[in-house]
């Protein structure tokens, strides 16, 4: 099982103070370094792997996924089925967590 | 393995020597960044020479970015050193992914000359011992994965400085990863701005150095207009003695936070009078409210934009124009304001077009889109009345909206064939089948249109559910492209409306007192916008 740790903002970020950019000007940008979370570890396989399939709420989202869950059991993941609170907006982090402690692998279905 | 040389150096017979690395002549965030000591003192140094302008440089920024953490672990310090200013070069470097060292140097480009540079991007690997160890010029995937393959070959033989993994573990392995080949392996790179002549360069920097408006446009603070460019006095003025550390929240969907000294840059930069300051605040304030859900407009596909309402005393005060012209161009107040708050969710929250803001289409009013209400001409309360504010009080609400769909109507002679009229012209927002929508359409209803429901002693409720209950059309007759759940669910027969409820048609008054001319705007539909309204707290 993969422990993933997020921050309130998905990314880890150190001030660097650009915000006065130059002596003449206020730059309108948050110039913050963000620091990229490197990615996960690739399995090897996905037999016996738990995979999330997160539906967004977009139309049609769910029939992607009941053909993605279906080719994904045949190949023997655990799948288990979840669904954010509106596409428009970021998923809540308690979801977030809940899903990373729980499945090895997520697979989201984006747009209709 | 053989070093990849191309392009370098132009001295033939030098080709198999190892040369010293020439000293660099940058700037970073930290100052000592930029030696090479500090650059090889883990094992080796990748510097990768671009520039803003190139989209080779952008590729390779793109691709190399993500690994550098890795290589930094192994013992590779990685930097891109842009020929632009230095915050240029942090803003690309952080749009791009690259997570390594950003340098940046000035004109003449002393370091690109010192390193015999023709084109961006270059990529030059050098050792511990400060020699060139080698080069690659343009993209040139194969021939960087042979500069990693060749660093890491190095890099193993001498061990990495440093490479203790938590827990305490020395791992004597190194891995550099190679760049990703799944762009084009090859392609030509840019002209160094160093190999340009050295007259012409400096009297392009020269013109550049002189003209603020163009470096505001290289800065990248504009919305594709000319700004004005936001200088420590200007944004003092704006702010009027507030203290510019308080914090507004953050803007999506980047989460730049709104300080007030950055409102009030946004506000310089669009145009706005230091008067406006109040109203624009006001505005970011309802923004950024979650009500609202800026983070799902600023990076939708659909066209909306963000409609700012003003009411009350303050449009007076400032000049915002609620007459002639009322959703055109011609009066300052309304057309910076506007793009104040567009600014600052396109800039400080990130939402640029064709970056994070993903619209299909857009429309003009994403520019910025402020309408003032007509309350002495309007037979009805005001917005913010019906909002619950009082009627001296000066509010701002601001409404996810659609652009403008004109509505012309010279003939109806009762309040019903009008109302009609009007309520018919919104049956094709969003889609002529989308049926009903659930958030707010914005008529804005001009002063011919507004005197006949005077005349005839129409509240504004009454016309409201006179619109709400016109239009309908059986669900049987609406199941063709793209349709609501709800006209799927419902029976053939059944009769439809436009609107989910009365509530969601907004009426306001405005426009010149010539013409039967309203407006319809349509929604910002399926992200749960709510309209958000905020007083304006006077200086």
């Amino acid at each position: 099982m993969t422990s993933v740790s997020m921050s309130t903002s998905g990314v880890s970020m150190d001030r660097v103070s650009m915000d006065r950019v130059s002596r003449d000007y206020v730059s309108p940008f948050d110039e913050r370094v963000r620091v990229v979370e490197p990615l996960a570890p690739r399995p090897a396989g996905i037999a016996g792997r738990a995979v999330a399939l997160i539906d967004i709420r977009k139309n049609r989202g769910s029939e992607f996924l009941d053909r993605i869950e279906s080719q994904l059991a045949a190949a023997g993941a655990v799948t288990t089925r979840w669904v954010k609170e509106i596409f428009s907006k970021p998923a809540a982090l308690a979801l977030v967590d809940e899903i990373a402690g729980r499945a090895d692998l997520v697979v989201e279905a984006l747009a209709d | 393995m053989t070093s990849p040389h191309y392009g370098w150096p132009a001295d033939g017979a030098a080709a198999s020597a190892p040369r010293r690395a020439p000293a660099l002549s940058v700037a970073g965030v930290e100052p000592a960044a930029g030696s090479l000591d500090n650059l090889t003192r883990r094992g080796a140094a990748l510097l990768l020479f671009v520039s803003e302008e190139c989209p080779t440089s952008a590729m390779a920024l793109r691709n190399l970015g993500p690994l550098c953490h890795g290589w930094e672990a192994a013992g590779l310090t990685a930097a891109a050193l842009f020929e632009d200013p230095l915050d240029v070069a942090i803003r690309v470097a952080r749009r791009l992914g690259w997570t390594g060292l950003v340098l940046s140097q000035p004109p003449p480009y002393a370091t690109s000359r010192a390193y015999g540079l023709d084109a961006v991007p270059t990529t030059v690997l050098v050792d511990r011992a400060g020699l060139i160890a080698g080069r690659v010029v343009g993209w040139d995937q194969p021939g960087i994965a042979a500069l990693i393959e060749q660093a890491a070959s190095a890099l193993g033989a001498a061990g990495p400085a440093g490479s203790v993994r938590p827990g305490g573990n020395v791992e004597p392995v190194i891995t550099l990863a190679a760049p990703p080949a799944a762009e084009p392996r090859y392609k030509p790179g840019c002209s160094s701005k160093s190999a340009i002549d050295p007259e012409i360069a400096a009297a392009i920097s020269s013109q550049r150095a002189d003209d603020e408006m163009e470096e505001m446009f290289e800065r990248g603070w504009t919305d594709g207009l000319p700004v004005v460019p936001p200088t420590l006095e200007r944004v003092e003025a704006m702010l009027g003695g507030a203290d510019g550390s308080v914090s507004l929240g953050f803007v999506p969907p980047s989460m730049g936070e709104a300080t007030l000294e950055r409102v009030a840059a946004c506000a310089v930069l669009a145009g706005c009078r230091p008067a406006y300051f109040p109203v624009v605040v006001a505005a970011a304030r309802a923004v950024l409210d979650p009500a609202f859900n800026l983070h799902g407009q600023a990076v939708t596909t659909q066209p909306a934009g963000q409609l700012v309402v003003v009411n009350g005393p303050v449009r007076r005060a400032i000049g915002l124009n609620s007459g002639m012209g009322a959703l055109g161009p011609g009066f300052r107040a309304n057309l910076t304001i506007g793009r104040a708050v567009r600014l600052l969710v396109t800039l400080s929250g990130g939402a640029m077009p064709g970056g994070l803001d993903r619209a299909t289409l857009g429309h003009m009013g994403k520019v910025g889109f402020c309408i003032a209400e007509d309350e002495e001409t309007s037979p009805w309360e005001p917005l913010h009345v019906e909002r619950g504010f009082e009627a001296g009080q000066s509010v701002v609400t601001v409404i996810g909206s659609d652009a403008p769909l004109n509505i012309s109507d010279h003939r109806s002679r009762t309040p019903e064939d009008l109302a009609y009229i009007l309520a018919w012209a919104a049956a094709t927002s969003w889609s002529t089948n989308w049926w009903p929508l659930a958030e707010p359409s914005v008529f804005v209803i001009c002063p011919e249109h507004a005197e006949m429901f005077r005349a005839a002693g129409w509240s504004k409720q009454r016309l409201r559910e006179f619109m709400f209950g016109a239009v309908r059309r059986p669900a049987g007759e609406l199941r063709r492209g793209e349709t609501t759940p709800l006209v799927h669910a419902a029976d053939p027969n059944a009769e439809v409306p436009k609107w989910a409820s009365p509530d969601a048609i907004v009426l306001l008054v405005a426009g010149g007192e010539a013409g039967r001319y309203s407006a319809v705007l349509g929604p910002c539909t399926g992200m749960g916008s709510q309209i958000v309204s905020r007083e304006v707290e006077s200086g």
